[in-house]
């Protein structure tokens, strides 16, 4: 299986740094190119395209850490800030764009209400991803 | 604009998708959660889960920025409550609300609620347009002015039939803006039309005289 | 005083019976006969089935000479839309309606209603034991 054009979906937590580690790995292998997105959600209180500074500073922030982690890897990365209501419709759409070959998100074990949880976006990226999904767990 | 639309039933569903396709924003409310994943996957992120009644729920899908709130749930008390707390605390400029009971209308019309949907008195307008024995067609209501047009039929009976326009026992409060004979070209009546049976006579009237004018012009 | 009723749950046929006792002429109306077993024996009210959201049911239930209606269903909406018929279509005198939604309760309030809610007053009423 040919992984050339891989999506890495960052969400922010310690789980980027390995997800991208690992793209880079299967990039380099393959020649493959690399899209980092971040999502910010726009809550309905607002228009989608309304300016949030504090959410889009972060998102930078955030997409910046991702680009450090890919030079480390000797990788070249496009990176990109998504604006959308729900992350996980948001995240297949891109996947469809780029005609993604694979994306690879990182989780982190959450708990909601004492419980295991995986959140709400895995589980739709998993039911309708258009190509493979890689999570990576630590 | 952007639409809040209140129950994913049928009528919510196809309206929600109506309005997308003229390119507005549009957000669906809906109760149940799985009515709102099946919305979700067929028409994206438009669907919400919530009550339409509640404030916390209508503050986060930012009602107040909202242009038009439109209730469309089966229970016409929800759609009612939904449109008040629309209107009052978030001030949304327009407010429908969908009817189950014809005899609500004067009800959500006191309270404020803009333009209100019944599909019983949808069809028995309809009814009313087929029905050409009926000699009073309600044409269109101007519901903020209080007037309403009709289409009124000289019938072969009608005493009006014959006679001049002024002498008819018309009420003050309506206007005869439009005469279409049968067979020669419509004209605007003066007072010294002349009426003939078979005449459809176009006026402006209010509800209340409605009756008053049916019997003057197509009485017997 | 001449007080309408509508729904005979618990509240309603305990309020039903309490008013009744004080001599008040009492109907209560429910869409459900099966709720008016709740009233006592000696009820010398009207009991009275129909759904209280249709008007011709109320003029039935002799809205047009209450002096006071009161809601009492378990649904909010259902209340507030009675609540606001017997004011506005039926110029009743004084109307009192239970919003269980304390949010609600308060947006009504301002509108006119006069409404409580049993929410935010069985919670006031729970903490003021706790700290007591």
């Amino acid at each position: 299986m040919d992984f050339k054009r891989i999506l890495v979906p960052a969400g922010g937590g310690g789980a980027d740094e390995g997800a991208m580690e690992l793209a880079c790995r299967l990039a380099k292998k393959d020649k493959g190119q690399i899209w980092a997105v971040y999502v910010i959600t726009v809550k309905r209180a607002l228009p989608i395209d309304a300016e949030i500074e504090p959410e889009i500073a972060t998102a930078e922030k955030i997409l910046d850490h991702i680009e450090e982690i890919a030079e480390n890897q000797d990788c070249e990365i496009e990176t990109d800030v998504l604006q959308a209501r729900e992350a996980g419709p948001a995240i297949i759409d891109e996947a469809v764009e780029k005609q993604a070959d694979v994306i690879i998100m990182g989780v982190s074990q959450k708990k909601r209400f004492g419980q295991f949880s995986i959140g709400n976006i895995v589980p739709y990226i998993l039911k309708s991803a258009p190509c493979p999904v890689i999570l990576l767990q630590q | 604009m952007y639409i809040i639309v209140v129950g994913g039933g049928r009528l919510g569903y196809y309206l929600t998708k109506g309005l997308l396709a003229e390119g507005h924003e549009v957000l669906l409310l809906e109760k149940e959660s799985e009515v709102c994943e099946t919305i979700t996957e067929e028409l994206g992120s438009v669907c919400f889960r919530g009550d339409g009644c509640e404030t916390t729920t209508l503050n986060e899908v930012g009602t107040s920025r909202a242009d038009m709130f439109i209730a469309v749930t089966g229970d016409d008390e929800d759609n009612m409550v939904s449109c008040q707390v629309a209107k009052h605390k978030f001030n949304v400029p327009t407010t429908i609300a969908r009817l189950r009971n014809p005899d609500n209308e004067d009800l959500f019309k006191k309270l404020g609620i803009n333009i209100t949907i019944s599909a019983t008195n949808l069809i028995l307008e309809a009814i009313e347009r087929e029905v050409t024995t009926h000699p009073l067609t309600h044409i269109l209501t101007m519901q903020d002015k209080g007037w309403e047009m009709v289409d009124i039929r000289i019938l072969p009976e009608s005493t009006s039939a014959g006679k001049l326009v002024r002498e008819l026992a018309l009420p003050a409060e309506s206007k005869l803006t439009l005469v279409i004979p049968r067979e020669n070209k419509p004209y605007v009546p003066t007072a010294n039309s002349v009426l003939k049976e078979g005449d459809r006579v176009i006026a402006l009237t209010t509800p209340q005289t409605e009756e008053a004018l049916r019997a003057a012009l197509s009485g017997a | 005083m001449n007080i309408l009723i509508m729904g005979c749950g618990r509240v309603g046929a305990q309020l039903a019976s309490l008013l009744d006792a004080d001599g008040h002429k009492i109907t209560v109306l429910d869409n459900d006969s099966y709720s008016f077993r709740r009233l006592p024996s000696d009820f010398g009210g009207t009991a009275l089935l129909g759904n209280g959201l249709q008007q011709d049911v109320l003029q039935k239930a002799g809205i047009e000479s209450a002096e006071m209606f009161v809601a009492t269903t378990q649904g909010d909406n259902r209340n507030i839309m009675a609540c606001q018929v017997a004011k506005h279509i039926f110029n009743v005198p004084r109307v009192l309606c239970r919003i269980y939604d304390p949010l609600r309760q308060e947006l009504f309030e301002g509108l006119g209603i006069e409404a409580i809610s049993p929410t935010k007053i069985f919670a006031q009423l729970l903490r003021d034991k706790i700290i007591a």
